[in-house]
């Protein structure tokens, strides 16, 4: 009756969810064939940029980029699930509470049924173009060995993800923590610097020579040291492949012990409800949920609940920290890496809008009163909207003082916020009718990074989009800017606020009337299945 | 409330197959019947969160997805199975549903007190409502749906999980408001619950109403538990299975 159970039926049970998942489901069909050739079309990039070296039969090029590379595909697998895709959550570790199972069995189940995906496949394929370069400069012995490597690469891969969005989970789920959180995912955020540095160098002043030794550096770390087994058996330096071995396998283990301890937590988390403050208030019900000054109407109401949900929300408040980590971290990349600091402008304001694009999935079936008490779609869209303005524009000022800090000019602060304003207004615009339309339901788990299989993707293009759309609309004033820069001094903030003023009102147009149409639709698509 | 005709489909599944019923005004209506009959899909289509494939709701006269406005302000609900804004108190809560109804804060804040001391929920409470017990959540849902004294109720299994004493709490409330002129719609699979408050009772099953009236005429000379068993059907007893257990 208790048999031994393996790790097979987690990944069954995770292909049979997508498979029920995209059934009868027109559009999510369309985005899971998008999704496959997306992952098809990394996949043959990434082979061929792997290859590369071994065409040109260079070893000096091969240790130089394999590492580097395999690190890349590491640190991707670390920060694209936390900014932009999230984790597909179909198998959440909360549902296997009840079941007797070691906690061993549970994590290598999990962790297969994560290898059983498109990144996971994608990944694989991309890093095979490794060993093509590997088996041309070395043999099959050392291709062999490549191979062992991309393997271990794509398990560290799975396991650093899962391992820290499920830390991230944990610990932005309780109030002490939250703020520890933040800081650590800034440090993680900045780590990634260095890295970035080397290589834009690099590339800039193609000194190949401080990247090959970055790379041999990089080779001793977790990052590379899997990516560069083949590499060592090449160059005849045999004798460093069990240690790199060690070196992996180790940061392995600890990562899915890691992941183990975090995923425990989460699934007691959900019996025990966390105790909060009871302390009790004289004050009034409508001046406990009004601010100071909000108007005592339907209006205020809505932004007050607005302003506390994206701070209580765990999910909302996931997406506000990691923003305002990109916020401040992308300018200084960049400044960094010696190029222009204001270059990334117009895409952290489009980025901040970015957080609306499933507003309505974060509210989940609560959505439903506003639907009974008959909130029209304008107040509704402009209300939304002005909360996230609340928490968003002082951040966008904070960034356009760290880029004319550090492009060294004061006097360009005006100029650079308005093009942050009208980036922000632009992006708003795009995203408020896209909330409605292509709203998606979140799981009701307490993990502000999970996704409902087929989620991820949709998120992710999505962003990919609007990025590029917003981008794309903000340009022309960019370029204005930089052919009247002394003038654009002095008109910049009154015609970037006109511009994203613009954008945003006919967006907001287009989301209200659709939501007055839609209202009953839009709960439909926000509703989990259960 | 009258609904006309309402059908929904689910992909293939029909969940709702052509329900019409009449709800006379100042009645306490149970509508019955087993888990998936279709009550809450019926229900949502009834108060205007979910729409129907074809067929009419009014509400008081007023049509539900034609003019939502005048319907839904005369309507309090209590859904089923639906969160509520569940990061704010109760206190805030209720002043969310008020200021959304347009009531004057004034007027928020004293009925807000008066339903939250009733209830036993504590009107200057600061816990969060997700971290309310099941039953607080029904009492808090309740009392949003009651605050702008709407003269139609629609409630969900309003009974579902609530203990017994906030159980007779709320069927007090519920028989005070229909003595008072108000209709009371509510569904259930409790029979005593209904056989006790209501004086109409309609009988759901697979997307069909069976057996629809007034009490008297619904139960005849037997039991509402009987009539249930018999409209629905199914197997109430077990034979030599489970002989395991």
């Amino acid at each position: 009756m208790t048999g031994k159970v393996g790790a097979w039926p987690f990944v069954r049970l995770k292909l049979r969810l997508t498979a029920n998942g995209l059934r009868g489901r027109s559009t999510r069909i369309a985005l899971f064939v998008l999704g496959v050739v997306f992952a098809g079309f990394f996949a043959i990039a990434g082979y061929s940029s792997f290859a590369i070296p071994g065409v040109l039969d260079s070893l000096f090029a091969a240790e130089s980029a394999l590492p580097l590379g395999g690190a890349t595909l590491i640190l991707g697998w670390l920060f694209l699930p936390l900014v932009f895709f999230g984790v597909d959550e179909s198998l959440d570790p909360a549902r296997f509470a009840l079941l007797p199972l070691p906690r061993r069995t549970l994590i290598t189940g999990l962790f297969a049924a994560a290898l059983a995906g498109l990144p996971a496949l994608a990944t694989l394929a991309a890093s095979a173009g490794m060993v093509d370069t590997v088996a041309r400069l070395g043999g099959p012995a050392a291709a062999a060995a490549q191979a062992v490597g991309i393997l271990l690469g794509l398990l560290l891969c799975v396991a650093v993800s899962r391992a820290v969005t499920s830390a991230f989970a944990t610990a932005l789920r309780s109030r002490r923590s939250r703020d520890l959180a933040a800081i650590s995912l800034a440090l993680l955020a900045a780590a990634i610097g260095p890295l970035q540095l080397a290589a834009l160098a690099g590339a800039q002043r193609a000194d190949w020579d401080t990247v090959a030794a970055v790379s041999r550096v990089v080779a001793w770390t977790p990052l590379g040291a899997p990516y560069s087994l083949g590499l060592d058996v090449a160059a005849g330096r045999a004798w460093q492949v069990p240690l790199k071995l060690l070196i992996s396998l180790a940061a392995i283990a600890a990562l899915l012990w890691w992941w183990s301890r975090t995923v425990e937590s989460a699934m007691v988390g959900i019996a025990g409800a966390s105790s909060r403050r009871t302390s009790t208030s004289t004050r009034s019900p409508v001046d406990l949920l009004l601010f100071r000054r909000a108007p005592r109407t339907r209006f205020g109401a809505l932004v007050s609940r607005e302003i506390r949900y994206w701070w209580r929300d765990a999910k909302r408040r996931a997406n506000l920290i990691t923003f305002s980590v990109a916020a401040l971290f992308l300018p200084i990349s960049l400044a960094v890496s010696a190029s222009a600091p204001g270059g990334m402008t117009i895409f952290v304001g489009v980025l901040a809008a970015l957080a609306l694009a499933n507003q309505f999935g974060f509210d989940g079936t609560a959505y439903a009163a506003n639907i009974t008490t008959g909130v029209p779609g304008r107040l509704e869209i402009n209300s939304r909207a002005l909360a996230h303005a609340i928490y968003t524009i002082p951040m966008l000022l904070a960034t356009a003082v760290l880029i004319t800090l550090l492009s060294g000019n004061p006097a360009r602060l005006p100029g650079t916020l308005g093009l942050l304003l009208a980036a922000y207004g632009v992006g708003l615009g795009l995203v408020l009718p896209l909330s409605i339309r292509a709203a998606y339901a979140l799981p009701d788990t307490p993990n502000p990074f999970a996704m409902s299989s087929g989620g991820g993707a949709t998120k992710g293009f999505l962003a990919l989009g609007v990025l590029l759309a917003g981008v794309l609309i903000s340009l022309p004033l960019q370029v204005i800017s930089l052919f009247i820069a002394p003038i654009w001094l002095w008109i910049g903030l009154p015609v970037g606020i006109a511009y994203g003023t613009a954008a945003y009102l006919i967006g907001s147009n287009v989301a209200a009337t659709q939501l007055d149409k839609r209202m009953p639709e839009l709960l439909t698509a926000i509703t989990p299945n259960r | 409330m009258s609904l006309r005709g309402l059908v929904k489909r689910f992909e293939t599944k029909l969940a709702v197959a052509g329900v019409s019923l009449e709800v006379p005004a100042g009645s306490f209506y149970g509508l019955l019947g087993p888990n998936g009959a279709g009550k809450t899909t019926t229900l949502s289509m009834a108060v205007g969160l979910l729409r129907p494939d074809e067929g009419r709701a009014f509400l008081l006269g007023y049509d539900v997805w034609t003019d939502p406005v005048a319907a839904k302000s005369r309507l309090g609900v209590l859904p089923d199975g639906v969160r509520l804004f569940d990061r704010l108190t109760g206190p805030e809560l209720l002043a969310y549903h008020g200021l959304l109804r347009g009531m004057d804060a004034a007027t928020v804040d004293q009925r807000a007190r008066e339903l939250l001391e009733v209830l036993e929920l504590g009107a200057g409470n600061r816990t969060l409502v997700v971290d309310y017990s099941a039953g607080m959540k029904k009492k808090i849902g309740l009392a949003c749906a009651l605050l702008h004294a709407p003269r139609l109720l629609v409630l969900d299994e309003p009974f579902e999980a609530v203990d017994p004493v906030s159980a007779a709490l709320i069927r007090d409330i519920l028989q005070r408001y229909v003595a008072g002129g108000g209709t009371v719609v509510f569904s259930s699979h409790v029979m005593e619950i209904v056989e006790r408050l209501c004086d109409h009772v309609a009988i759901m099953s697979s997307g069909v109403l069976r057996l629809h009236g007034t009490l008297a005429e619904v139960r005849g000379d037997k039991s509402l538990e009987e009539v249930f068993v018999q409209v629905v059907g199914g197997r109430v007893a077990t034979g030599s299975e489970l002989a395991w257990l």
